[in-house]
């Protein structure tokens, strides 16, 4: 089973235009979704699908033009099959332009902790590694 | 003893479950050694053995007198359809992206 999604893209601007439509709002609405996005970690944000539910998210890393990573999980409040994951993005300077890496990863489906609050922590990274395949 | 029929996210919900995963995610074992590990009965162990086995979680081989228990993929098979949509889903977007920056390069 495939556990982590990963796409690899190439642009011809710098790193530090495409990390802005990773981090401003007003950019990543243009191809992603409309959030409350700060590049800080530890920010909560959301961001709306169009059918008007919501990603729940965190920030988690924030290295600017290089690295950004936040929580994705779907609202646990108002589904019966709450999930939580990773995305994460990498920009590697190449020639003129920018390798940008998506990693989406780490998926749990957790539809008993639904009545728990901040689940985040409480989950077991002993499953967290089982997911992602045994440890060598 | 009965177990009672658990969907994916019910078996993995249960601390107990997930170590016993945890440790057959290393090697196959048998009931009575992977109960050793843990501080219940042993009809409750054999319980817990018997959610997983019904949800695909694990498979069971009687060896002798042994049974073995074996991790199996299909339990979590439910967690793939997730991935398969967010593999779509960002492939899009990043689709996406891709034109509004090729349009930005083509307009300077």
């Amino acid at each position: 089973m495939t556990k982590t999604i990963k796409h690899t893209f190439y642009f011809n601007q710098a790193p530090q235009e495409v990390w802005d439509y990773l981090t401003k709002p007003e950019l990543m609405e243009q191809w992603m979704m409309p959030s409350d996005f700060k590049p800080i970690v530890g920010h909560h944000f959301r961001f709306t699908n169009p059918n008007n539910t919501f990603v729940v998210c965190e920030v988690l890393e924030v290295k600017p033009f290089t690295n950004l990573a936040y929580v994705w999980k779907n609202d646990w409040t108002k589904t019966k099959t709450p999930y939580t994951s990773k995305v994460s993005w990498t920009l590697t300077p190449v020639d003129t332009g920018t390798e940008l890496v998506l990693v989406h990863s780490g998926f749990e489906l957790l539809r008993d902790l639904v009545s728990h609050s901040g689940g985040w922590a409480f989950l077991s990274t002993k499953l967290r590694d089982l997911l992602n395949g045994p440890k060598k | 003893m009965r177990a009672q029929a658990l969907d994916a996210f019910q078996v993995i919900a249960d601390p107990s479950r997930r170590q016993m995963m945890v440790m057959l995610s290393k090697d196959s074992m048998t009931i009575n050694s992977l109960a050793q590990n843990f501080d219940m009965s042993r009809p409750a162990v054999s319980k817990h053995i018997k959610i997983m086995y019904n949800a695909g979680f694990i498979s069971i081989t009687d060896i002798g007198r042994e049974r073995y228990c074996t991790l199996k993929e299909d339990g979590f098979n439910e967690l793939q359809g997730f991935i398969n949509y967010f593999d779509k889903f960002w492939e899009r977007k990043l689709k996406k992206l891709e034109t509004i920056l090729n349009n930005k390069a083509k307009l300077k």
